[in-house]
């Protein structure tokens, strides 16, 4: 359950991240999804090797499916992550997108 | 003196181009390229909106600059779509940047000018000394209605400016403002879709506006159009700003590189930013730059900026950046915008 | 010494009919009638149980099972997500470990089907970390992105899945507790529609009913007088990080590696000896990972072994994998699942298994884990 405080809270942990380039560690497809992700769904999720080694989720986004493999580069963005309540508070969050060389 | 030090902008990815709007509703494309000036324009995804657009702006703003989070002391975000109606994007975006918490933060609305107003106090607070840096952002992710005119031009984008009195790349010569009660677009609260007034947002409401702005500016600065290299106005569409600088006498070659509308849309709060943004990346130190803004309601800001020699480092590259693109058809156009 | 006197199991399947308690009873009733054991005679009980809290705000099962028994004993709740059949059965024997001359009733049960498919899977991924969760991961795009690992590491891929579905279906089709009869093929897998790429609806295992339940004893003329004691050589739990992403490796499950060699060790059996084995295919690259993690067969070369059909009711080989047709076929009411393999296991060793009895079988490994390996149960059970 999502509750504003535990948004706000997660939302300082993120910060962090935000900017940061790494690798795809694995990925899969989400075709069914939970509550509140149906509006992205068919998505992305990869799980991310960040350069100081640390291990981030996120959905991958603004990407062509040769972006889609073990190995490719990607940088993190601020999106939302979840569909809000009509009334509630909006969930910021981590998604990565494919990291070109030449940018 | 005071000006801008550095910018930055957003521009989403995708784009949807007039004609694919334009088979939905049976219209002949090529008419409404001819009578709006736009080919394509640019469409934030599901997942972007007024503030994470903010965010990317600020951030290039901020990355691409010497300037140090803890000098920024204010921080005000201009948009006619906020994501709240009653909390303030402002601090949101402030936060994610790690601008710590001894700043003044504020959210402004003016229709299309929302940014432009605020930048003027911007200026002002830095000229009082209240603070030597401080970060205006513009962001909109422009909604219209289906199957009305607005669809062909409404999109979304982000600019954002850090002002302060060193290491300026824009030096502000002077502004000017000008202000009225016009109810030429308007949104309700709780109401998704802008209403406009058809004709009546051109003559006097765009084209009054911006001529008194700049009229005046004009005249306090003692400045005639000829003495500009470039002229940047806002552009809800092709075709009024090219008027607008016609009908003040400022050439074609003057406003060419600050129409992206034609292959962007009209990304309201950051359209005029925008187009600014086109021009300084070619503009040379010493041009002079003329830029009016205008906003519903109605008003429009004026200002006149001479480029310095540290446009050379402060530049960012635009062109290149637009050209990362990808067409999406109307059905996914309309999940993006959240309608399906 | 402590020993599995007797297995009742419900079907598993969409059991509109039947709420939770009505599973329950029907359950212990089962078991106590097949033991012959008066319901006074028990002493204690362990009931796992997962979803009941969150999908129908049913906690303090204790109780409400006490009430359903009509029995004033100690009731333990156990929850470790799809473990808590297993995890259950350990906290079992180790309450008989520590308590002599006692019977008790170990019990999974699971109500899934009166819900949407939807809340059922946000209840799931309950499962996983808050991280997984808030990036839109399901349970199956974990093992999505175990599976892309491992076909990327070893260079398999949908292909090899699918042999582990269809060999699975076949072994419900002669299950009659199974929630699935039909026998499948490669071509019938391949053809399913995505869940979380690259597994598909028929790699993955169905939402279910069930209840499953088991006696355990430490009662030595009890234990003499049951038709088919079989004795619990070693159960082992072993926890993990919840989260994929901070797992030493991505292509195993450690939690199963390390749970198998303490109870290979515990029971001083080797993994040649075991004749039958029921492994958690909660998909079907759970299975491959199982075998190799269990240490049947080498890291890696799973996605290569399946295609043998080795493990297959029926090959000559020596070691025959989830002859109740798995998680995939029998079905998963999370629970019972535990449970139910043990059970499994139980029938095998004493000859009731009817058409799908291996032959000369001594010693069968049960193998559960919950989430994506933050817990793994290995039990050994032997003649």
């Amino acid at each position: 359950m999502t509750s504003p405080v535990k948004i706000w809270r997660r939302q300082k942990e993120i910060r962090k991240f935000l900017g940061k380039t790494g690798t795809i560690v694995s990925w899969t497809k989400i075709f069914i999804s939970g509550r509140g992700f149906k509006k992205y769904a068919p998505y992305p999720v990869i799980m991310v090797k960040i350069d100081n080694n640390q291990k981030i989720y996120g959905q991958l986004v603004d990407y062509e499916n040769n972006n889609l493999k073990i190995g490719s580069k990607v940088i993190a963005v601020l999106r939302k992550v979840r569909e809000a309540s009509v009334d509630g508070i909006i969930a910021y969050g981590i998604k990565f997108k494919p990291l070109y060389e030449n940018n | 003196m005071v000006g801008i030090c550095s910018y930055g902008f957003y521009i989403p990815k995708y784009r949807i181009k007039t004609e694919e709007i334009a088979q939905v509703w049976g219209k002949n494309p090529d008419e409404i390229k001819k009578s709006l000036g736009i080919s394509e324009k640019a469409v934030a995804s599901i997942d972007e909106d007024s503030l994470t657009m903010g965010f990317e702006s600020a951030s290039m703003a901020l990355n691409g600059s010497n300037i140090s989070k803890n000098e920024i002391k204010f921080v005000f975000f201009g948009s006619e779509t906020h994501p709240y109606a009653v909390n303030p994007a402002s601090t949101i975006m402030a936060e994610f940047l790690g601008i710590e918490k001894n700043y003044l933060a504020y959210d402004t609305e003016f229709a299309c000018k929302a940014a432009t107003g605020a930048l003027i106090s911007g200026f002002s607070l830095v000229k009082s000394g209240y603070s030597n840096y401080g970060m205006i952002t513009a962001s909109d992710k422009g909604l219209a209605k289906t199957h009305d005119p607005l669809e062909y031009t409404a999109a979304s984008g982000s600019v954002s400016l850090i002002v302060g009195k060193e290491n300026i790349i824009l030096e502000l010569i002077d502004t000017q403002s000008f202000s009225s009660d016009t109810p030429d677009f308007w949104r309700r609260e709780g109401i998704r879709y802008p209403s406009h007034g058809g004709r009546f947002t051109g003559k006097p409401s765009y084209y009054h506006h911006i001529h008194q702005a700049t009229n005046l500016l004009l005249q306090k600065t003692k400045l005639v159009p000829e003495k500009f290299k470039y002229a940047v106005f806002h552009m809800p569409n092709g075709r009024f700003p090219v008027e607008v600088a016609r009908g003040l006498g400022f050439s074609k070659t003057q406003i060419e590189r600050s129409l992206v509308v034609n292959y962007l849309g009209n990304s309201y709060t950051s359209s005029a930013l925008m187009g600014l943004v086109s021009v300084l990346e070619k503009a040379e130190e010493n041009d002079l730059i003329l830029l009016a803004s205008y906003g519903s309601g109605a008003g429009s800001d004026a200002f006149v900026f001479r480029v310095t020699k540290n446009i050379k480092k402060g530049r960012r590259l635009f062109s290149k950046a637009v050209e990362d693109k990808k067409y999406i058809n109307y059905p996914k156009y309309l999940k993006f915008i959240d309608v399906i | 010494m402590i020993s599995l006197l007797d297995y009742y199991t419900t079907k598993f399947g969409e059991l509109w009919e039947k709420s939770l308690s009505d599973l329950i009873q029907e359950a212990v009733n089962g078991v106590l009638k097949s033991s012959k054991l008066d319901k006074k005679q028990i002493d204690a009980i362990f009931l796992a149980n997962m979803l009941a809290g969150v999908l129908e705000n049913n906690l303090h099962t204790s109780a409400k099972l006490a009430e359903l028994v009509g029995l004033n004993i100690p009731i333990y709740r156990v929850e470790a997500a799809c473990a808590s059949g297993g995890v259950s059965f350990n906290l079992a024997k180790n309450y008989l470990d520590a308590n002599s001359d006692k019977n008790i009733i170990v019990i999974g049960a699971e109500k899934m089907t009166d819900y949407s498919p939807e809340e059922t899977t946000q209840a799931l991924s309950g499962a996983a970390s808050g991280e997984e969760q808030e990036a839109g991961l399901t349970f199956p795009g974990l093992y999505g992105m175990m599976a892309n690992f491992y076909f990327e590491k070893y260079g398999y891929s949908e292909k090899n899945l699918a042999h582990v579905s269809v060999k699975n279906h076949f072994h419900g089709s002669l299950n009659e507790k199974a929630q699935f009869r039909n026998k499948i093929t490669i071509e019938n897998v391949l053809q399913s529609p995505y869940v979380a790429h690259p597994l598909k609806v028929m790699d993955s295992a169905p939402i279910s009913d069930g209840a499953s339940a088991v006696i355990l004893s430490n009662n030595q003329s009890i234990i003499r007088k049951s038709k088919h004691a079989i004795k619990v050589l070693s159960t082992q739990v072993i926890n993990d990080t919840i989260s994929l992403k901070s797992r030493k490796k991505l292509d195993e499950i450690l939690a199963t590696k390390i749970a198998a060699d303490k109870a290979f060790q515990e029971s001083k059996l080797k993994r040649a000896n075991i004749n039958v084995a029921e492994v958690h295919d909660c998909f079907s690259i759970a299975e491959i990972l199982a075998l190799e993690d269990l240490g049947f067969w080498k890291k890696g070369q799973g996605g290569k072994k399946v295609l043998e059909n080795s493990t297959r009711w029926g090959s000559n080989s020596h070691l025959i994998v989830n002859t109740s047709g798995g998680l995939k076929a029998a079905g998963h009411p999370v629970g019972a699942t535990g449970i139910k393999q043990i059970g499994e296991i139980f029938l095998q060793l004493t000859g009731q298994a009817t058409n799908r009895q291996v032959k000369n079988v001594r010693y069968g490994l049960a193998h559960n884990v919950g989430g994506s390996g933050g817990t793994a149960v290995v039990t050994i059970l032997g003649n």
